[in-house]
């Protein structure tokens, strides 16, 4: 590599790296208990526990856990429900009705039930009056900084930044450690170069980690445009045939169990997570939209919808997802780390520890420089290095 | 095999190796059946950690051996 080359990379690394890295800090510190949101929210739920009934006690169907939360709220629409695998409940979504929903999610709320006897375990408020719980702050913090779409697409670029902040650090790695053992942290001269080695290693070990958090944090901010593409694509041309057909009314609508039953048989060893009802904008408005997933570690991740006709009960088929939503689905574990049980999490929050280090190192090499102006900061820097390295000068002078 | 290549080498041998590892580690327990491969899973994943302790370490002793 030249040196004219090396610096052009140097200089990518350091503004890729000084744009990103107060974002990144907060995205690391605030990724450390969401690694274990599952956990935390377990500890933290203050509902009421599930009843403690016979192994084996099967769930009580949809249409009664449906026709419960309509007593409950008179005149309200039922969004969808979410039947867990993990734990024994069903979650009813509730809006004071389709226009109100789909102008703003925040108007609807949540009735938890056990999956057995349908008591009914915890509720929620309207989303818009519940007050932020600690791992909805976090997560905020972490994904959007609560400005919604902007934010996340803003926070995809800082992750973005990170991704080429990692690819040129790697560029300009070789040279730096062309004359050095690796791991080499040369302790006993000044801090400044004690802290550019533990950079250098710590960087360079957890290097693919990195790359791969940082690649799929960037792909999980694009979730919101993603699915809004599908939806305007595939979505809009299966369901043009219909369109103009008169929207089922609420006392229309076949049973919801029946059409949880339906895509069970339409698809044997897949698992059934939610039914949408009818109206959503991110449904259908004449079907019930079931979320299908197989039950293999990687299968649980990818979602199959399944359309049941919400007039007949009839199955209308099994939609096929687009390449890139795959890519989202396949995005996810790799980026949160919940796929390999407690010691994976516990894994991944330590490389999140390392590579808060990373920044905060990068960022002190950065400030630490002499009061000198930056430029000629920098030159000392990679003057530093080029000096030990006779075969870099001879290669310039080539 | 000349001086550059060697020197490449000696260079990304351990990034590489334990890229190598990250990757198989990152992998074997989306891909594997729970088990074996969730063991193989946290033991791959865990290498780069025990390779900091380790150059931290080894400059500590170098440090205590320069001191005496």
């Amino acid at each position: 590599m030249t040196r004219v080359t090396f610096r052009k990379w140097f200089w990518v690394h350091k503004w890729s790296s000084l744009v990103c890295t107060a974002f990144l800090l907060l995205i690391c510190v605030t990724g450390l208990p969401l690694v274990f949101n599952d956990e935390i929210g377990d500890w933290l739920d203050d509902g009421l526990p599930y009843a403690s009934v016979p192994a084996g006690t099967p769930n009580t169907s949809l249409d009664h856990v449906a026709a419960l939360s309509r007593q409950m709220y008179p005149g309200q629409i039922i969004v969808s429900i979410f039947v867990d695998d993990d734990e024994p409940k069903m979650v009813v979504f509730m809006a004071p009705s389709w226009a109100a929903f789909n102008a703003d999610r925040k108007s609807g709320h949540w009735i938890k039930f056990d999956a057995r006897t349908a008591q009914v375990l915890k509720q929620s408020k309207p989303l818009s009056q519940e007050s932020l719980t600690f791992l909805g702050t976090m997560l905020s913090l972490h994904r959007d900084l609560f400005a919604g779409l902007p934010g996340e697409l803003f926070m995809g670029t800082m992750a973005l930044l990170f991704v080429v902040a990692i690819v040129s650090g790697v560029v300009i790695y070789g040279p730096f450690m062309r004359k050095l053992d690796f791991g080499t942290v040369r302790a006993d001269r000044s801090p400044r170069l004690k802290w550019l080695d533990l950079h250098n290693m710590l960087g360079v070990v957890t290097l693919a980690w990195a790359l791969v958090v940082g690649a799929t944090g960037v792909m999980n901010e694009l979730s919101t445009p993603l699915f809004a593409l599908w939806q305007q694509t595939d979505v809009r041309a299966m369901l043009a045939p219909l369109r103009g057909r008169p929207v089922p009314a609420e006392s229309e609508l076949s049973s919801p169990q029946a059409a949880f039953d339906a895509a069970r048989t339409a698809l044997p060893g897949m698992t059934i997570s939610s039914v949408v009802f009818p109206g959503a904008q991110f449904g259908s408005p004449y079907h019930y939209l079931l979320w299908a997933k197989g039950q293999q570690p990687l299968t649980s991740r990818l979602f199959s919808p399944v359309l049941v006709d919400a007039r007949s009960g009839k199955l209308d088929g099994v939609v096929a997802m687009p390449w890139y939503l795959r890519a989202l689905e396949v995005s996810r574990p790799l980026h949160f780390g919940d796929y390999g049980g407690l010691p994976l999490k516990i894994i991944w929050a330590l490389l999140d520890l390392v590579t808060i280090i990373v920044l905060g190192s990068g960022l002190y090499l950065w400030l630490s420089r002499r009061n000198s102006p930056a430029a000629a900061a920098d030159a000392e820097l990679v003057a530093s290095h080029a000096a030990s390295l006779p075969a870099l000068s001879r290669e310039a002078a080539e | 095999m000349n001086r550059r290549g060697g020197s490449a080498s000696r260079v990304w041998r351990w990034p590489m190796v334990l890229a190598v590892l990250t990757v198989f580690g990152l992998l074997s327990a989306l891909l594997g059946q729970g088990g074996i491969w969730w063991a193989l899973s946290w033991a791959a994943l865990a290498s780069p950690l025990v390779v900091i302790l380790a150059c931290v370490w080894m400059r500590r002793r170098a440090v205590v051996v320069a001191d005496e």
